[in-house]
This record gives C-alpha cells, sequence and structure tokens, in this order.
C-alpha cells in the first residue's frame, strides 16, 4: 500500500517545522515561554491527528509495513530511503506524542529556558518518528542515533542533575552503542545491500560475521536498557532527572531499544543461541529483582518509580526474546499503556515534590486534601501495578504466563519483582493517602483544572483501551 | 593572444596587485572594505575565467587546466572568497588596515591556483616556497601580541627544513630521470622493476613537505601554535584554505605520479594518519582554548582523509573528497561563528567564554552545535555522509582495523565536543557578549542552509564530481 500525500515523511517533518517555528518565536520576559509552549502543543497535537489518520488508513490486522515511501538518497554508497509503518510502530509513535504531551502539561509553569526546552523536546519528536516509521536499515540507524542529541540536551539543561559526569558518560555509552550498531550495518550492507527492516531477521549469515553482527546490534540496543552491566548509569541519571518532561524523553530510550530487538532478532533462533537466551534471562530477572528491591527499599518516589520502570523493560525485552509473534504484539499494546500511565504518574510526582520544595514541607497525607490531585495519581499507580480496568492488564498477564510457561523459576522471579516493584508504588500511594498535620501543603495546592482534564482523559483512554486496543480506530 | 586568454584567471589574480597598491596610495577614505572589494572584484572574474578555460592550458607541460584541478581552484577561490568576506568584518571592527592582508591573501591564493595546475616539480619548488613567505607574513600580521614574532620564525625555521626536503627530493628525481616532468616520472616508475632507495627516498621528502603544509602529525606544532595566536583572518586562512589546495596537490602527486609506488608509501601515510587522528583527538580534549582545539580538531579531520586516500582507488579518493567538502562547510561555519564570539572589542578563544552563550547568543550556539555535531558525524547532519562514505570504502576495502581506528577516534573527538556542548548550554553566562554583525548570522544561515540541502539532496552536489574524478583516477 502506498502513502497518501506522503503521511509518513509529514508526520516526521512537522515536529521538526514546529520546532523552527520555536526556534525563531519571540519569547521575552512578558511571554515567559508562552508562545513556544503553545506552539508545540499546538504541533503535537496536529501530529496525533496525522497520526490518528494514518491509522485509518492503514490495514490494523496486516503485520507487514504499510504506506511505504521510498526516497532515492545517496549514490556512493547507494542508499536508498524506505519509510513504512505497521500497527505495532504506529502505536508506539502515538504513545510517544502522548507521553511527551502530558510531558508538557509537567512543565507548563517553567519559566526557565522554555524556549530550548521546547525546540529540544520538538527535535527529539521529530527524530523517533523518524525511527519507528523507518523500514531500512539505515534510515533506522540514522534516527536511532540523531534523537541522542537533543535527549543529551535536555538532561543536561534541564534534568536538575548534579553530577554532570553522569550526563557525559550516558551519551557517551550511547554514542557507542550506536557506533556499534553503525559497524554492523555497515557489515549487512556490505553483504546484502540496504536492507528492508522486515528482512534483517530472515538474514542467513555465518561465522565470524553473523558473531559480530549480532553482537554489536545486541550490545548496541541493550546499551539503552536499564540491565546489568549498564543499570548503573542509565539509573544514576533517571533518578537524578526532576523534569518530569526530561524524565519522560530518557524513559523511552529503552523504548526504541525494545523496538529494535523486535525489528531485528532473527524470525527463527537457532538453537546453538539457546544457552546465550538462558543467561540473558538469568541477567535480566537478577536485574529486575534488585532494582525493585532498591526501589521498596529507597523511599524517593522518583526511585519507586523508575524502579517499576526498568521492571517492566526487562519483563517486555524477555517477552521479546521468547520469539513468539503473539507476545511482541501484545508487547505493543502493553506499551501504549505502560508509557502513558508512567507520564501521568511522574507528572503528579513531580508535581508533588516541586510543592514539597515549594513550601518547605513533607507531602505525607497530601492527598488528603489534594482531591484531584488524588483521583489522579491512585488511579495512575492502580493502574500500574496492573489491576483490571487498565490497559496494561491483559497484555501483561499474556506476556507473564507465556514466561512462566518457558521457564518456571524465572517466571517466578519476575513476577515477584514485578509485585515488588508495584508494593513500591503503593507504598508511595499508602505515603501521600496517610493524613499528617505537620503537612503543610493545601487544597489550594492541588492540581490545575487543566492538568485535572488531562489526567481525566488519560484515565478514559487507558479504561478504553482495556475494553478495545484500538478503540480510536474507525475503519473506513 | 589565445594563450594569453587562457591565462587570464591568473592575469586577474596578479591584477589585484597593482590596483589594491595604486588604492592604499592615493586614496584618502580607505577601509577594509575597500580592499575587500578589489579582492572581490578580482576574485569574482578569475572564478569566472577558471570555469570558461576549465580544460585549457597554456603550458600543459608545466600546468595543466583539467576538470580536476579547476573543481579545486573553484572551490579554492570561493572558500577564499567566503573568508575574505568575513575577515572585512574583523578588520572593520578591529579599525585595523587590511592592506597587507589581502595582499598577501590574495597572493597566496594566486600561488596555490597555480600549485593545483601543477604537472611539473618545478611548478611546485617554486610556488611552496612562495606560498611559505607569504604565510610567514600572514602571521606576523598582529599588533598586539609579542609571541608572534617566536612563533612565525619557528614557522619559517621549519619551513626552510622542509622546503630544503622538497628541493633534495626533486634533484634526486631530476638525477635519475633527467627530468621534473610528472608524465617522465610516471613512466619511469611504472618500467622500472625495482625503485632504486634513493628515488624512494627522495619521494618521501617530497610528500614530507606537503605533509608539513597540509599540518598531518607530527608535523602539526606550528599549525596549533599558529591558530592559537594569529588573528582570526589569519587563522581561518590558514585552516580553511591551505589544506584544500595541498590535498588537491597531495591527490594529485601520489595517484598521478607515485600511484605504482603504493605498496612502499602507504605503511608511512597509514602510520601519518594514524597519528593524525589520535594526536588531533586525544590533544582536542586536553584544551582549553577553542581555536587550538579546533586546530587540533583539523589534524585529527586531515587524518581522516589521508585514511581514506590511502587506498589509491577511486572509490577511495572520492570518499576523502567528499569529506573534505563537509569538512571545509563545517570549519567555515565554526570559524563564523568565532566571528561571533566578541566581548567588549576581543575576539574570545577561551574555552571559559563561552560559558552560558545559549542563554544570549541562541542562533550563534545552535550554529556552533550544529557544526561540531556535524564534524562527528552525527546523523541527520551533513558530516555522517563523510563518515558513511568514509567507513563504507573502509569496510569494502575490508581494512577493518583501520575502520575500527576510526570509531575509536570518533568517540575520543565527541568527548572534546561535549566539553563545549556543556559549556554553551549547561552552564551560566559567564561574560557578556557584543551584538553580531548581521553579515555574520547571513553567513551562518547560508552555510546551514547548504548544509541541509546537501544532506536532503546530495545528488546535486555528486553527479558532476563523480564524472570528474573518473576521468582523473582511471
Amino acid at each position: 500500500m502506498n502513502s497518501p500525500f506522503a503521511l509518513l515523511s509529514l508526520i516526521v517533518i512537522l515536529p521538526f517545522l514546529g520546532m523552527l517555528f520555536v526556534f525563531t518565536a519571540k519569547d521575552d520576559d512578558l511571554s515567559k515561554g508562552r508562545n513556544s509552549f503553545n506552539v508545540c502543543v499546538f504541533t503535537i497535537l496536529a501530529n496525533i491527528t496525522l497520526i490518528w489518520r494514518v491509522f485509518m488508513v492503514i490495514n490494523e490486522r496486516s503485520h507487514k509495513l504499510q504506506l511505504k515511501e521510498h526516497f532515492d538518497w545517496l549514490t556512493i554508497p547507494d542508499i536508498n530511503i524506505v519509510f513504512g509503518v505497521d500497527t505495532f510502530s504506529l502505536l508506539l509513535i502515538l504513545t510517544i506524542h502522548l507521553g511527551v504531551l502530558i510531558g508538557l502539561m509537567g512543565v507548563w509553569r517553567n519559566t526557565f529556558k522554555q524556549k530550548s526546552l521546547m525546540v529540544f523536546t520538538l527535535l527529539f519528536l521529530s527524530m523517533s518518528t523518524g525511527f519507528f516509521v523507518s523500514a531500512d536499515i539505515f534510515s533506522f540507524y540514522i534516527f536511532f542515533e540523531a534523537m541522542l542529541l537533543p535527549v543529551f540536551l535536555i538532561i543536561g539543561m534541564f534534568g536538575e542533575v548534579k553530577k554532570q559526569d553522569l550526563i557525559y558518560r550516558y551519551f557517551l555509552y550511547n554514542f557507542i552503542g550506536a557506533l556499534l550498531l553503525f559497524s554492523a550495518i555497515m557489515l549487512i550492507y556490505h553483504k546484502y545491500g540496504n536492507t528492508l527492516l522486515a528482512d534483517v531477521g530472515r538474514l542467513t549469515l555465518k561465522g565470524n560475521l553473523r558473531n559480530y553482527i549480532w553482537v554489536a546490534i545486541f550490545l548496541s540496543f541493550i546499551s539503552r536498557i536499564p540491565i546489568w552491566p549498564f543499570h548503573y548509569w542509565i539509573s544514576s541519571i533517571n533518578v537524578s532527572i526532576r523534569n518530569p518532561l526530561a524524565f519522560i524523553i530518557t524513559a523511552l530510550m529503552p523504548l526504541t531499544a525494545i523496538y529494535g530487538f523486535i525489528r531485528f532478532l532473527p524470525t527463527s533462533f537457532s538453537s546453538d543461541i539457546d544457552i546465550y537466551l538462558i543467561w540473558m534471562n538469568i541477567i535480566g530477572v537478577i536485574t529486575m529483582l534488585f532494582i525493585a528491591l532498591i526501589g521498596f527499599i529507597n523511599r524517593d518516589a522518583q526511585y519507586k518509580i523508575f524502579s517499576y520502570l526498568t521492571v517492566y523493560y526487562i519483563t517486555y525485552l524477555l517477552g521479546v526474546f521468547s520469539n513468539q509473534s503473539i507476545i511482541r504484539y501484545n508487547i505493543g499494546y502493553s506499551l501504549f499503556g505502560f508509557i502513558v500511565i508512567i507520564s501521568a504518574l511522574e507528572v503528579l510526582s513531580s508535581y508533588i515534590y516541586h510543592k514539597e520544595i515549594e513550601h518547605g514541607s513533607s507531602s505525607q497525607g497530601f492527598l488528603c486534601r489534594a482531591r484531584r490531585l488524588s483521583l489522579s495519581y491512585s488511579f495512575m499507580v492502580i493502574a500500574a501495578i496492573g489491576l483490571p480496568f487498565s490497559a496494561v492488564f491483559v497484555n501483561n498477564y499474556l506476556i507473564l504466563s507465556n514466561l512462566l510457561g518457558t521457564n518456571i523459576y524465572i517466571g517466578m522471579l519476575l513476577i515477584f519483582s514485578v509485585f515488588i516493584s508495584g508494593i513500591g508504588l503503593l507504598q508511595e500511594l499508602f505515603r501521600l493517602k496517610q493524613d499528617d498535620p505537620v503537612c503543610r501543603l493545601s487544597k489550594t495546592d492541588d492540581i490545575s483544572l487543566p492538568m485535572f482534564i488531562l489526567m481525566i482523559f488519560v484515565i478514559f483512554m487507558l479504561i478504553m483501551s482495556f475494553i478495545r486496543p484500538l478503540w480510536f480506530v474507525i475503519n473506513e | 593572444m589565445q594563450n594569453l586568454l587562457m591565462l587570464l584567471p591568473e592575469i586577474s589574480l596578479i591584477s589585484y596587485f597593482p590596483v589594491a597598491f595604486i588604492v592604499n596610495r592615493y586614496r584618502d577614505n580607505k577601509t577594509a572594505k575597500t580592499f575587500f572589494t578589489l579582492s572581490r572584484f578580482f576574485l569574482l572574474i578569475s572564478i569566472l575565467f577558471t570555469v570558461i578555460f576549465y580544460n585549457k592550458s597554456v603550458i600543459p607541460n608545466f600546468m595543466l587546466n583539467s576538470q580536476y584541478s579547476s573543481m579545486f581552484k573553484f572551490l579554492t577561490y570561493i572558500s577564499a572568497f567566503v573568508w575574505f568576506y568575513l575577515s572585512s568584518k574583523w578588520f572593520l571592527n578591529k579599525n585595523r588596515t587590511s592592506y597587507l592582508f589581502y595582499m598577501v591573501g590574495m597572493g597566496m591564493v594566486l600561488f596555490l591556483g597555480v600549485m593545483i595546475s601543477a604537472q611539473n616539480l618545478v611548478v611546485l619548488m617554486s610556488c611552496i616556497p612562495l606560498i611559505c613567505i607569504l604565510t610567514y607574513t600572514l602571521i606576523k600580521q598582529h599588533w598586539d601580541e609579542d609571541k608572534i614574532k617566536y612563533i612565525a620564525r619557528n614557522y619559517l625555521f621549519l619551513s626552510l627544513i622542509f622546503i630544503t626536503l622538497l628541493y633534495s627530493g626533486c634533484f634526486i628525481i631530476k638525477y635519475y630521470i633527467g627530468s621534473f616532468n610528472y608524465h617522465l616520472i610516471k613512466e619511469y616508475i611504472n618500467s622500472t622493476t625495482s625503485v632504486p632507495v634513493l628515488f624512494y627516498t627522495s619521494l618521501l621528502m617530497i610528500l614530507s613537505c606537503i605533509l608539513f603544509m597540509m599540518s598531518v602529525a607530527p608535523f602539526h606544532i606550528w599549525f596549533v601554535d599558529v591558530v592559537s595566536v594569529s588573528i582570526l583572518p589569519v587563522c581561518g586562512f590558514l585552516t580553511l584554505i591551505l589544506p584544500l589546495a595541498y590535498l588537491s596537490c597531495f591527490i594529485s602527486l601520489i595517484i598521478n605520479v607515485f600511484g605504482n609506488l603504493q605498496n612502499q608509501i602507504t605503511p608511512i601515510l597509514q602510520s601519518v594518519a594514524f597519528l593524525s587522528l589520535f594526536i588531533g583527538a586525544l590533544s582536542a580534549n586536553g584544551e582549553n582554548n577553542i581555536r587550538r582545539l579546533f586546530a587540533y580538531c583539523s589534524v585529527y579531520n586531515i587524518g581522516f582523509i589521508l585514511l581514506g586516500i590511502l587506498s589509491f582507488g577511486y572509490g577511495a579518493v572520492l570518499s576523502s573528497f567528499i569529506y573534505t567538502i563537509i569538512y571545509i562547510m563545517a570549519m567555515m561555519g565554526i570559524y563564523t561563528v568565532f566571528l561571533g564570539l566578541k566581548s567588549r572589542g576581543d575576539y574570545r578563544s577561551d574555552l571559559y567564554c563561552i560559558s552560558g552563550m545559549s542563554e544570549v547568543k541562541p542562533y550563534i550556539s545552535a550554529a556552533f552545535l550544529v557544526f561540531m555535531v556535524s564534524l562527528i558525524g552525527v546523523p541527520p547532519l551533513l558530516g555522517f555522509w563523510g563518515r558513511l562514505s568514509l567507513i563504507n570504502t573502509l569496510v569494502v576495502e575490508n581494512r577493518w582495523i583501520e575502520a575500527l581506528v576510526v570509531m575509536v577516534a570518533i568517540i575520543i573527538i565527541a568527548n572534546a565536543f561535549l566539553h563545549i556542548i556543556r559549556k554553551i548550554y549547561f552552564e551560566p553566562l559567564a561574560i557578556s557578549f557584543d551584538r553580531t554583525d548581521k553579515a555574520i548570522y547571513i553567513c551562518l544561515f547560508i552555510n546551514l542552509l547548504l548544509v541541509i540541502i546537501t544532506i536532503l539532496n546530495p545528488s546535486y552536489l555528486l553527479n558532476d564530481i563523480e564524472a570528474i574524478f573518473g576521468t582523473v583516477i582511471k
């Protein structure tokens, strides 16, 4: 199926154009960044509308990449860029847009370099959209590396990370990962030309070449997921970030790795890699357990969210390695709800944190006084831990039951980790609900009406997604 | 008469000197703009005639105008034109006389153009010493820095050594062949089964001189010192224009003259390229002076280009050329940014002064960021294409170790640029900046536009260039 009006290019270009508009927008002391904020929100909303339109054009049941767009790019080396989407990638594009939109509500009142924040956010959005619409290995790599710079700048400028060395390392390790992917892609290109993503999994590589390519691809993707031995620097960065939008954008990076694994993994595993898969499962589960327990012990709400985030990302990763197409598609649906919940939870958590700082008071019992916040926060925590009436419930149930069926011990440990990370979030909810007379936060500190409306919309979306994953698609 | 017409590019450049002399002598109200306007006029005429007579030569045994040489001449003249324009802003702001700068600059452009067309070692032997003397004069042009005399003298001394090597090498070749002509030298190498050691040494002497002029490691010290101390117009001229012209001369020599000695030359060039890559990348990490940092970055990039040429093949040379063009565009942008780093009338170059620059100079900071990121080859910027084409060449030729070395060097240089990015974007504002000339913004905008157009549609640049290289490298 060909793309009408080059829709896919349009959804990549629109945030980029928005970025240029924001960059040239006039934002003085009077406007306090409102112009750039408004342009950014408008751009994202316009792009969401376009994405919605794309959903209606594609065949949602087909697993093939659709709406393909070809561009002749380089002659030396001979490279043509191909764009294409399926339901899975389109769902992820929508997810990151919604995640960023929710994150924007968290920085609504921010006046510190608002314009720069909006510029880099839109740049990130454009690059990550490009990443998910890529249908060939070169465009995939280009956007995989290109999204690194805006993320680095957002963390460095707005993350409020005290140790700047951490930001350095974050960029450099990711950059090394991207270079490894580049080397693997050059080797594939040298052997097979610019291969389509759909065909990478079917390549018949042999010997040392095969080993090098898969190790490089594996390392490049795994370096974006907080799994041992990469967990330290990723966790150090994530828990230090105090800006909700910066946190959400950083939290989207492992998503790109999960997606990369899904696209690049061979369609059928040969038996000689079984041993590596077992080790992968063991390392994954131990990391999950370790981070879940730290999240449980740690009093910092940010660490609890990070712990939850990590545990679920590793669950998805292990789900991907189970190499079953049904699981992969479940991961797609689950990730949609997961990212939306994480974004909302982070915005609310950050709101509470900044209120604490503003009043110099503990937030214990804050939810007893702030009704809107209480409703939104409670629902998000309940949805996050996977109780029914949330989007992640059914899909996670399928993923976990499959992993349990593959290896009972690993499955048990995995469920235990998920349980512990959920308990960590409930702990925080309990603390916020337990009234404390010392708390100086009052009813007037409740979330604003626009933010509450957004939260209600998020809740509506999550419930609708539970009833029917693609509820918003009206088939033509 | 017809022969004279073919020399019009050179004649128009020469015509600048008497006119500039007369204007300087008899005109009262002369500013930097006056000499730029004059140089622009003669340079544009020269560019026009270079294009018209792109394949016509008066003395083909000495100077041959081919598509290849004309393309490099064209690029050199265009780069000089842009840099002369930007330099005029510096002279206007500083209220200094630009007469000498433009005189020497035009002289260098003339000799560089002649050197690019060289088909005989006599031309090299004549042009290179003259270019060195002019470079020495340019370096000395400083009003406030005493250290410059020492650096200029140092340069002159080193130049003398390498020119002596060049002359010795050329005369040894003359001793064996009886001629300085490229074609005859090539024929001799092709017909001889074993080249004498002395002949081989002479070849190294000639190449080492050119490598010195290109400021390749380990002959780079003069360049780094000069760039850190000289006035900005001189730094830009030495960084942007000289490497382009010398690279053309170098490619012409190693491909068309010494091509059959590839096996003997490659290990030496490989070592030099590796050294440049690592010395450039590692030294850039330890620098607190931005100009020195970018001087090391130039050394790194020249190493990158040399590594690409090593296989002497069509694809390799073309990739190196693509990389060179991208490098020149990015460095042109970086030097334009340097012109915007003005605080209280001074052009600052210490790393400290750019702290928090993004707060007050968002457009210049963004341009700086784009050019730096392009230099390390991060997609989707233009530098990525350069990196891609060079690494593709290495992979195609199974030069795995070199590809690995390049990757490591990229990571090291990226770390140096991260320091700059951190200063600009993450740290609080350190100093106040003066108002930036609109011309700087216009130049940056045009440069960025070219970068965007080229990355989106590279074929407009490549179609003709491929054909041109095809005629030179068989």
